[in-house]
């Protein structure tokens, strides 16, 4: 679905990310572990176009998109749910909605598409008329997920959904996950502490300093002492 | 009567620049500098259009939006988007005040510098207006500033390319994230205000005669009354066009004439002072939200 290629990413002259590679399959869940700082969402924000790479090729669905506009990918059907949520907080709840079904035309895929929305998440049809800036921080987390798929996107990837959420939401944010992943969406995410996307996941990265260190699969994590000490919480 | 309608039909201007100044201020974060140069470039080219070639008022006056639209699209492209990321530098300061001064030498040459008598709507006619004698062309300027305000409002809250303004004038980026291109919006903006901006210098033209020096103090108070209504706020600027002007009018009557010019500009200073976020911050308007509200 998603393989990245010796990604080198800049801030200027700062080189922040180097010769990263790795692969996301077509139905997996993969998880790019790393602190802060190390990374994660300069090659995210990379991958969907807001941000140009020095070097290295990103294929998606086999195309070279290294170079193509946030636009482009999001009618291609890939997502970012970026770091804070960044909701639109002085739109309404429903504003927001459209705002990410922004690329399509047609009314009636976006009004089928805000109904299955508003079934999954009801809290959100009950304050579809209330601005964004008024929902609680889970609320705006499943807001800007559910922004997201208003276009039905093949790749949904999550800048740290956990972050400044009580234990219980972020239980309920990865419960949402592994169904939005049995719809057949695949899902990149990452995470600084990674024991809620681990027990989704099928694949995990771990991400220093701009360098990939470790790759392996969900029990192969668990059994590396080192990452276990610095990514994991309680397992 | 006559006063009120005189400071209305003047508010009419400041509010229609200050809500081009808005335009662009909201989505870009600058402010156009260059905007009075761009509304005395319209009523030039109006005027141009109506003595040279002898159109009438309206078809000359789409001549002038469409060159002062060409025109703000083009001070984007060379003063603005060149600069690349417009929070971290404060370029636009200095490129914009330098296209309103070329703007105004190319008026300079082009229409010499001579003010040139500019025609009023209906040929000046005169109604009776609640017993007071009211030019109908100042009638006019009040009912297409009003009707410009309440257009743009509607689309900016109501449709989808409004959406997508309030968007990329709250969170560019994750705007590019839904797939809005913010540099079209802003092109958009820019081309808006370029519109207005020519309408604005059209309206005001009878009054100040046409000269490339007429907006050098209607200017001022356009930036003043943008102030008024809080920078990138359009509706709050373009309701302190209106109240700027009303304060001038009725001001007038007790100072004389000399002193009226500085009246704005100490109304300026003083909301800068205690509501920097402009008037429509003042609690009186806000009674009603609550704090998340006004994020
Ligand atoms: N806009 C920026 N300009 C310059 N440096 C940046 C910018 N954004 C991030 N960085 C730097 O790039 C590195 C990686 O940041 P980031 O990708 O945000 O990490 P993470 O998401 O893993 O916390 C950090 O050293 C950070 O300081
Ligand atoms: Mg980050």
């Amino acid at each position: 679905m998603l393989k990245v290629d010796s990604l080198t990413i800049a801030y200027g002259k700062t080189e922040v990310v180097h010769h990263v590679s790795f692969d996301v399959k077509k139905g997996s869940v993969v998880t790019i572990a790393g602190a802060n700082g190390a990374g994660k969402s300069t090659i995210l924000n990379t991958i969907v176009g807001l941000h140009r790479s020095k070097e290295g090729s990103i294929l998606y669905k086999g195309e070279d998109i290294t170079r193509t506009a946030p636009d482009r990918l999001v009618s291609k059907g890939i997502r970012l749910v970026p770091e804070g949520r960044q909701i639109f907080a002085e739109h309404t709840v429903e504003e927001n909605m459209l705002l990410g079904a922004y690329v399509e035309k047609d009314a009636k895929k976006i009004r089928d598409r805000m109904d299955q929305m508003y079934d999954r998440f009801p809290r959100l049809k009950e304050r579809r008329k209330q601005i964004g800036g008024t929902l609680s921080g889970g609320e705006q987390q499943m807001l800007a997920i559910a922004r997201a798929l208003m276009t039905g996107p093949d790749l949904l990837i999550l800048d740290e959904p956990s972050l400044g959420l009580a234990p219980i939401i972020v239980k309920d944010v990865f419960k949402l996950l592994t169904e939005i992943k049995q719809t057949g969406v695949t899902i990149l995410l990452v995470e600084q502490m990674v024991d809620n996307a681990l027990s989704i996941s099928d694949y995990a990265y771990v991400l220093e300093t701009g360098n990939i260190v470790f790759s392996g699969t969900k029990d192969e994590v668990k059994n590396s002492d080192d990452i276990v000490k610095a990514y994991l919480g309680n397992v | 009567m006559q006063q009120l309608i005189f400071g209305l039909a003047n508010g009419s201007i400041y509010a229609l620049m200050a809500l081009a100044i808005g335009m662009v201020s909201s989505t870009t974060g600058i402010v156009n500098f260059a905007h009075a140069s761009v509304v005395m470039m319209g009523a030039m080219v109006s005027w141009w259009m109506m003595v040279i070639y002898g159109l009438s008022y309206i078809p000359a006056l789409f001549v002038a939006i469409a060159v002062s639209i060409v025109l703000n699209i083009v001070m984007y492209e060379t003063c603005v988007k060149k600069l690349g990321d417009l929070q971290d530098n404060v370029g636009w300061i200095i490129t914009l005040f330098g296209a309103s001064i070329i703007l105004d030498n190319i008026a300079r040459m082009l229409f010499g510098t001579e003010p040139q008598a500019f025609p009023y709507l209906f040929g000046g006619k005169m109604v009776t207006f609640f017993g007071a004698n009211i030019m109908l062309h100042e009638l006019m300027m009040i009912t297409i500033a009003v009707v410009i305000g309440v257009v743009y409002q509607t689309i900016i809250k109501k449709t989808r390319f409004g959406r997508a303004v309030r968007a990329v004038a709250f969170r560019p980026a994750t705007s590019e994230l839904m797939g809005i291109k913010s540099e079209k919006i802003i092109l958009s903006c820019f081309a808006m205000a370029g519109a207005v901006a020519a309408i604005g210098g059209a309206l005001i033209a009878p009054i100040t005669f046409a000269s490339y020096t007429m907006t050098y103090s209607i200017g001022l108070k356009g930036f003043a009354a943008a102030v008024l209504g809080g920078f990138g706020n359009t509706k709050g600027a373009f309701i302190g066009g209106f109240i700027l002007g009303l304060i001038e009018a009725f001001i007038s009557i007790f100072v004389p004439a000399g002193i009226k010019d500085s009246i704005s500009f100490v109304i300026m200073i003083i909301v800068i002072i205690f509501l920097p976020e402009g008037i429509m911050s003042a609690k009186f308007f806000n009674r009603n939200l609550s704090a998340a509200e006004k994020v």
